[in-house]
């Protein structure tokens, strides 16, 4: 498993994007997930997943659709009982953190308000449940740039409105964690940008950061880490730029011979090129040694940095062995 | 997390639609239909002697009954809608203990129910005040008996909204809720009566007029307690089936 570096600036520091100040953290909100497994029936949803989350760094969470990450996330906040395991936040369970909704901030759906109900009001609803000043729903909606439509129905509000409203909803209470499903969905470029800034200054303040999205080049921007996650099983997790890095471009006078060889040695290979090879599950040093051996001439041997789309599509399309881990 | 911060949040969601606007309009054209009735309504012998004496006149605007059935289908919507609009998520992530949400919801839902059939009941009462200058008879309920009127249709109205609750916690969908009230408090009574000789008396409409003085079927502490009982049945079940289920 690849090991993450903490690059976060000093705790307690306010995170000037999202004007929230993240308290100090160390591990006390680092997220775990042990031997998690959900059964609906005989439908496994979420199988033995495990993983780690720690604070001061961007985690994002990808999988397929139906992969299981939603209901990870909601299991992870109590919205959803596990079969087998658990889920806790620096080492507690979500029902038992002292002040859940200011210590966790959330978007699970999109959609969780009453149309008829203004942005505002919404926001306030939440404020007098966790003990939010209204003077913090105003910022909040001034932050995330619906003061002027805070008085209209959230009913008319765009996607893209409802993801700030969800944005506001989950940061009022300032909480030092925050757990997002897809909270990328229908926003503007702009709004893409402004989410980007408010979530690496809240992981660089110190916070925690767990983060769902479709938008695979939004997360390659976005996220240090990503966990990905594949009929419910875990697939791969690690820092990002280490599994970019885990590629390596092969150029040969026989692509398809080498190919021939290395996968039979247990890596996988895609053709690039007439006479280049992206080799995966091979260090550097191996397939070169294996070249040798095979009298294969090489014109070149590098370190590859593959998107994040193309490691995405390698992790999870390949449904007949999703039980491997790949480790880095 | 306090209660009161539970419930004042509960208030709020209450407040903040038109939901309560809608149920205050339709509790004036009750109060207008009364009052139409009181001014052009006869008996079969063409006088008005349906408002002639005191306990007609109370029977006329006894609204707990009413007041029952309609904070009844405003419980159960309130309720129900909270999951239809998925507004339940920030409620159980503010408060992942569901049962202390459950708790603020069915005491927001209850003041709310006693409020809203005390604001029928006077509603009822002032329409029969208004309009009996076009008749030859005067006001005759007493201080007391409106009093009455009023306090009974105030907890008939928390009943009511608490039970309604209660369906809609366990339907989670607005129509599917509402028909459940409509079955539970219209459709069920009458079979439980057809089928269980000497149940009539503790119906809600029947335990509701006891409260409101135009009844005796049964007396005014086992009529308290007969109702609080068709309140909470449903609303334990709603409370259990809530901390049971997933949230999806």
């Amino acid at each position: 498993m690849a090991t993450t570096s903490k690059a976060t600036s000093p705790p307690g520091v306010a995170a000037r994007s999202s004007g929230t100040t993240v308290p100090p953290t160390g591990d006390s909100y680092r997220l775990e997930v042990a031997h998690l497994t959900k059964r609906y029936g005989d439908t496994t949803v979420v199988d033995n997943l495990s993983f780690s989350v720690p604070p001061g760094r961007v985690t994002g969470f990808l999988g397929p659709n139906g992969s299981g990450k939603s209901t990870t996330m909601k299991i992870m906040l109590d919205l959803a009982s596990a079969t087998a395991g658990n889920a806790s936040i620096g080492g507690r369970r979500y029902r038992d953190l002292a002040n859940p909704a200011r210590t966790v901030g959330a978007i699970i759906e999109s959609d969780a308000f009453h149309p008829g109900r203004s942005g505002r009001n919404h926001l306030r609803i939440l404020a007098d449940a966790t003990g939010c000043s209204y003077a913090r729903v105003d910022e909040m909606l001034e932050q995330v740039g619906l003061d002027k439509a805070a008085n209209r129905r959230a009913g008319a509000y765009s996607l893209g409105m409802r993801q700030r409203l969800g944005l506001a909803a989950a940061m009022l209470g300032e909480p030092p964690v925050l757990i997002l499903d897809e909270p990328g969905n229908g926003l503007d470029p702009q709004g893409i940008h402004a989410l980007r800034d408010v979530l690496r200054a809240h992981a660089a303040a110190g916070g925690t950061v767990l983060v769902s999205s479709h938008l695979l080049a939004e997360v390659e921007h976005l996220a240090d880490d990503v966990i990905v996650i594949n009929q419910g099983r875990l697939v791969v997790q690690g820092a990002l730029a280490e599994l970019q890095r885990s590629a390596s471009l092969v150029r040969t006078t026989d692509p398809s011979l080498l190919a021939v060889q290395l996968e039979q040695a247990g890596a996988t290979t895609e053709k690039q090129d007439l006479d280049g090879l992206v080799v995966q599950g091979m260090p550097l040093a191996e397939i070169g040694e294996r070249a040798f051996a095979n009298g294969v001439v090489l014109h070149e041997l590098s370190p590859h940095a593959g998107s994040l789309e193309q490691l995405f599509l390698n992790w999870t399309t390949d449904p007949s062995n999703p039980e491997e881990v790949i480790e880095l | 997390m306090t209660m009161k911060r539970l419930i004042r949040s509960e208030l709020r969601k209450l407040t903040s639609t038109k939901m309560p606007w809608a149920f205050l309009v339709v509790l004036v054209a009750i109060a207008g239909i009364n009052a139409f009735a009181v001014i052009a309504g006869t008996d079969f012998d063409g006088s008005k002697g349906f408002i002639s004496t005191e306990a007609d006149q109370r029977s006329l605007v006894a609204f707990a009954a009413n007041g029952f059935i309609l904070a009844a289908l405003f419980g159960a919507i309130a309720v129900a809608r909270e999951y239809g609009h998925h507004t339940v998520v920030p409620t159980f992530l503010a408060s992942p203990r569901r049962h202390r949400a459950v708790l603020a919801q069915l005491t927001a839902v209850g003041v709310s129910g006693a409020v809203l059939s005390f604001v029928g009941a006077g509603l009822t009462v002032g329409a029969l005040v208004v309009s009996l200058p076009t008749t030859e008879y005067s006001f005759l309920i007493s201080a007391s008996h409106v009093a009455q009127i009023l306090g009974a249709s105030a907890f008939a109205g928390a009943a009511g909204a608490i039970l309604g609750a209660g369906i809609g916690a366990v339907v989670r969908n607005v129509g599917g809720a509402v028909t459940g009230a409509v079955l539970a408090l219209i459709v069920g009574p009458p079979l439980i009566v057809q089928l269980a000789n000497g149940t009539a008396s503790w119906m809600p409409n029947i335990l509701a007029t006891v409260l409101a003085g135009v009844g005796t079927d049964v007396s005014t502490p086992a009529a308290v307690g007969a109702l609080i009982a068709w309140a909470l049945v449903p609303a334990v079940i709603g409370l259990v089936a809530v901390e049971r289920r997933d949230v999806v």
